[in-house]
C-alpha cells in the first residue's frame, strides 16, 4: 500500500458506441483504508474532450489543472477547438515530459472527432504510452475487474442508451470487487450531435 | 502388473488429514529452518511485502457488548486480500455451541480452525464433566493455544461470548482473545480494521439499560458505520443476540441497502452525494 | 498524533484542535494553539512534522497577506486552499517536502471547509479530520451531522467527538481548542 497509485484508490472506464462514446469513473477518495470523500470526480471536460484521471489524487489535481491551462492556450492560439486525438497526444507528451519523475496517474481520453464524427477512446500508462482502442479502455485500482466486466458485456455499435447501461454495469460490478473503488459513480455519454448527458450512479456506500 | 488403481491407497485415512495431537494440542509441521516465523512472514505478511505468494484474508469489523438483556454480537461479512474483495459473504460469527459464539477477525483460516477446534474441546469438557464449560474456561483454552503459538505467525482477534454459571446463576461474559496471547474480560469490545469507526457510534449510543430492540439496532448501526468508512469492511451485517437460553440469530442485512435506508430514516450519512 | 477536526455548520465552520504539544516523551505545552488566522475570513488548522508546520502555514499566511496588500482584494477561502495545495504539491517532489496536513476553514458568504493532506490532495468536505482522530470521529459525524446545524448544535457535536477521542485515544491530548470561523472572522470559542 505504499504504491502511490493505490493510496487514494479509484477507477475509470471509457467505451465506444455507435456515433457516441461514454466515460465513467467512481467517486471515492480514500487515504489507504479510510474513505475521506465520496465526491471526488475524476473526469474533467476540456471542450468536447473528456479526460479521466485515476491514481494519486494530488497528481490528478495537478495534471488536470495543467491540462486545463494547456487546452485553453491551444484554443486561443489555434482559434479552433481541440480534437480528441490531439488531446490524447497532449496528455501523452505532458506525461512523457516527466519521464524520470512521473505523475502517478492513469488517464483516459474520450471524445468524438468534430470533422470525421468518429468516436475516440484512448488510455495511457503513467509516462505517456498511448493505447488507442476501438472498443473500450479501463484504468485504476479495479483494472482487472473492469476488464473482466467490459470483455463480457461489451458489444459493437451500441446506442447511447445501451452504452450507458453497459458502462454503468461495468463500473458498478467492478467496484463491487474492489475495496478502494466505489462510493458512487459518474457517467458521461457524449453523442455525435454534441449532446452530453451526465448522470450520477447511486452505488453501494460500503 | 500395477494399474493406476492398484497404486491408490486401499482406504482413505481421514484422521491422517488432521494434525496429530501432542500434549492435547494439534501438532503442526514447521519449516525446518532457523526462524520459522521469519520465513512465514516473508511468505504471508502482505503488510511488509505486497507481492507475497500467500495472502491471508484480512480486514473486518466485529463487535460485542453486554447490556441489560444479554449480549449483542454483530459483524460485517467482507474478506479482502489487499484491495481485492475475496468474498462478500463470510460468516464471521462462529457458532461454537448453542450457548457460545466466537467472532472472527484477522486470518480467516486461523480463526475458523481454532474456533472449530475450541468447539470440540468444549464438547469434550461437557461429556467429561456433565456440565457446560464456562466462557472464562473456554476462552482460556483458546488463549493458551494462541500463546503457545505466539511468534509463529498466527493472526486472530476474537471475542468469545456466552453465558456461564456463576454462583448458581447464569452470567453473560465476553472475553477478547488475540494471537498475542492476550485474554481480556470486558463489557464492550470491537475488533478489526473498522473497530474505531464502530466505537465512534457504539460509545456514543451505548447504555447498559438499552432495550433488546434498541441494542440490536445499535450493534447493527455501529457495523454499518464501519462499513461506510472502512474500505476493508462491508457487504453485510450478521446480527446475534445471546440470552441465558442460548444465542438467537437476528439475520443478515445488506450494508448497501442499510446505509440508504438509515440515511432516509435518521437523516444521517450526509456526506453521500445524491445529485 | 495531533487532533485536527473541522465541522461545517449552517453559518460557520468549527475547527477543533488538540492543546497538547509533545516532543519525545515530554509534553512541552498543554495550551498549544494549532490554528492560524490567514486573513480576516480564513483560518488554517495544521498538524504534522514539527517545524514544517509553523513554517509552512506562516509562509502561506505571509503570501496571502501580501496578495491582499498588493491587490487591495483579499483571497477567498477557495483561493487560499488552492494556493496552499499547490505549494504542498510542488514541495512533495522537492528534496525535502513539507510534511504538513491542513484544514482550511473560511466564510465568504457561506461557510466552507477544505481538507488538504501533505501530498497536496485538496477536497471540500462538510466535516473532516486528519490523523488518527479521523478513525474515531468520522463515523460519529456520519451519524449526527446534518446540513442545517446551528452553532449550538455544532458545538454539541464537537463535544461528542472530543468525548469519543478522550475515551479511545491512547494518549492524553490535554483537551481541545474550538475555533469558530463565521462572517465576523475567526475567534477562539470560550
Amino acid at each position: 500500500m505504499s504504491n502511490p497509485s493505490e493510496i487514494n484508490g479509484g477507477s475509470a472506464v471509457a467505451m465506444i458506441g455507435k456515433d457516441c462514446v461514454a466515460i465513467a469513473c467512481d467517486l471515492r477518495l480514500g487515504l489507504q483504508s479510510v474513505t475521506v470523500s465520496g465526491d471526488f470526480e475524476k473526469i474533467f471536460q476540456y471542450g468536447g474532450n473528456f479526460v479521466a484521471f485515476t491514481g494519486l489524487a494530488t497528481d490528478v489535481q495537478t495534471v488536470s489543472t495543467e491540462l486545463r491551462q494547456k487546452h485553453a492556450l491551444y484554443e486561443m492560439v489555434e482559434e479552433r477547438s481541440m480534437e480528441p486525438n490531439t488531446a490524447a497526444h497532449l496528455v501523452s507528451s505532458m506525461l512523457y515530459s516527466r519521464r524520470f519523475a512521473p505523475w502517478f496517474v492513469g488517464p483516459l481520453v474520450a471524445g468524438i472527432n468534430s470533422t470525421t464524427g468518429e468516436p475516440y477512446v484512448c488510455s495511457f500508462d503513467s509516462i505517456g504510452s498511448m493505447d488507442v482502442s476501438h472498443d473500450f479502455v479501463v484504468t485504476g485500482t479495479a483494472t482487472n475487474q473492469l476488464y473482466g466486466m467490459a470483455e463480457s458485456l461489451y458489444e459493437k455499435d451500441m446506442s447511447p442508451e445501451q452504452l450507458f447501461e453497459t458502462i454503468s454495469q461495468t463500473l458498478l460490478c467492478a467496484a463491487d470487487r474492489d475495496a478502494i473503488t466505489g462510493s458512487g459513480g459518474l457517467v458521461y455519454v457524449i453523442e455525435k450531435n454534441g449532446k452530453v448527458t451526465k448522470k450520477l450512479l447511486k452505488s453501494r456506500q460500503d | 502388473m500395477d494399474t493406476v488403481i492398484d497404486q491408490l491407497p486401499k482406504s482413505v485415512d481421514a484422521a491422517a488429514a488432521l494434525p496429530a495431537c501432542v500434549n492435547g494440542l494439534p501438532n503442526f509441521e514447521f519449516p525446518s529452518i532457523d526462524t520459522p516465523s521469519a520465513f512465514l512472514r516473508a511468505f504471508t505478511d502482505d503488510a511488509s511485502n505486497p507481492d507475497v505468494p500467500i495472502k491471508p484474508q484480512h480486514g473486518t469489523t466485529t463487535l460485542a457488548f453486554k447490556f441489560q438483556g444479554g449480549i449483542i454480537v454483530a459483524v460485517d461479512s467482507r474478506a479482502s486480500a489487499g484491495s481485492w474483495i475475496a468474498s462478500q459473504k463470510v460468516k464471521k460469527v462462529l457458532e461454537i455451541n448453542p450457548f457460545m459464539l466466537g467472532t472472527m477477525a484477522g486470518g480467516a483460516a486461523d480463526c475458523q480452525f481454532w474456533e472449530r477446534w475450541l468447539g470440540s474441546q468444549c464438547r469434550l469438557y461437557e461429556l467429561r464433566n456433565k456440565k457446560r464449560i464456562s466462557v472464562s474456561a473456554a476462552s482460556k483454552i483458546l488463549a493458551n493455544v494462541t500463546y503457545h503459538y505466539k511468534g509463529s505467525g498466527l493472526s486472530m482477534g476474537t471475542m468469545v461470548c456466552g453465558y456461564s454459571e456463576k454462583n448458581n446463576t447464569l452470567e453473560p461474559e465476553i472475553y477478547y482473545v488475540d494471537s498475542d496471547g492476550s485474554r481480556v474480560a470486558g463489557q464492550l469490545f470491537s475488533v478489526g480494521s473498522g473497530q474505531t469507526f464502530a466505537y465512534g457510534v457504539l460509545d456514543q449510543g451505548y447504555d447498559y439499560n438499552l432495550s433488546v430492540e434498541d441494542a440490536l439496532t445499535l450493534g447493527k448501526r455501529a457495523i454499518i458505520a464501519a462499513t461506510h468508512r472502512d474500505a476493508y469492511s462491508g457487504n453485510s451485517c450478521n446480527l446475534y443476540h445471546l440470552k441465558p437460553t442460548g444465542w438467537v440469530y437476528h439475520g443478515n442485512y445488506d450494508a448497501a441497502a442499510e446505509i440508504w435506508r438509515l440515511k432516509e430514516a435518521e437523516g444521517s450519512f450526509n456526506d453521500i452525494r445524491t445529485k | 498524533m495531533d487532533i485536527l477536526l473541522g465541522i461545517r455548520t449552517q453559518n460557520e465552520v468549527l475547527l477543533i484542535t488538540s492543546r497538547s504539544l509533545a516532543r519525545g516523551i515530554s509534553v512541552l505545552k498543554s495550551d498549544d494553539v494549532k490554528v492560524l488566522e490567514c486573513n480576516k475570513h480564513t483560518a488554517l488548522a495544521f498538524s504534522g512534522e514539527p517545524g514544517d508546520t509553523t513554517n509552512f502555514v506562516e509562509f502561506i499566511r505571509a503570501n496571502v497577506r501580501l496578495y491582499g496588500f498588493q491587490n487591495k482584494q483579499e483571497l477567498t477561502t477557495h483561493a487560499v486552499a488552492s494556493y496552499a495545495r499547490k505549494e504542498l504539491a510542488t514541495s512533495l517532489r522537492s528534496r525535502k517536502p513539507y510534511q504538513v496536513n491542513i484544514l482550511v476553514a473560511g466564510h465568504n458568504g457561506t461557510p466552507e471547509l477544505h481538507w488538504i493532506d501533505y501530498l497536496g490532495t485538496n477536497v471540500t468536505l462538510p466535516y473532516a479530520a486528519h490523523g488518527y482522530a479521523s478513525y474515531y470521529v468520522l463515523s460519529t459525524l456520519d451519524r449526527w451531522w446534518t446540513e442545517t446545524l446551528t452553532l449550538e448544535e455544532g458545538l454539541e457535536l464537537a463535544r461528542k467527538c472530543i468525548d469519543e477521542l478522550e475515551k479511545r485515544m491512547p494518549i492524553d491530548f490535554k483537551g481541545c481548542n474550538i475555533h469558530v470561523v463565521d462572517q465576523n472572522g475567526v475567534r477562539l470559542h470560550e
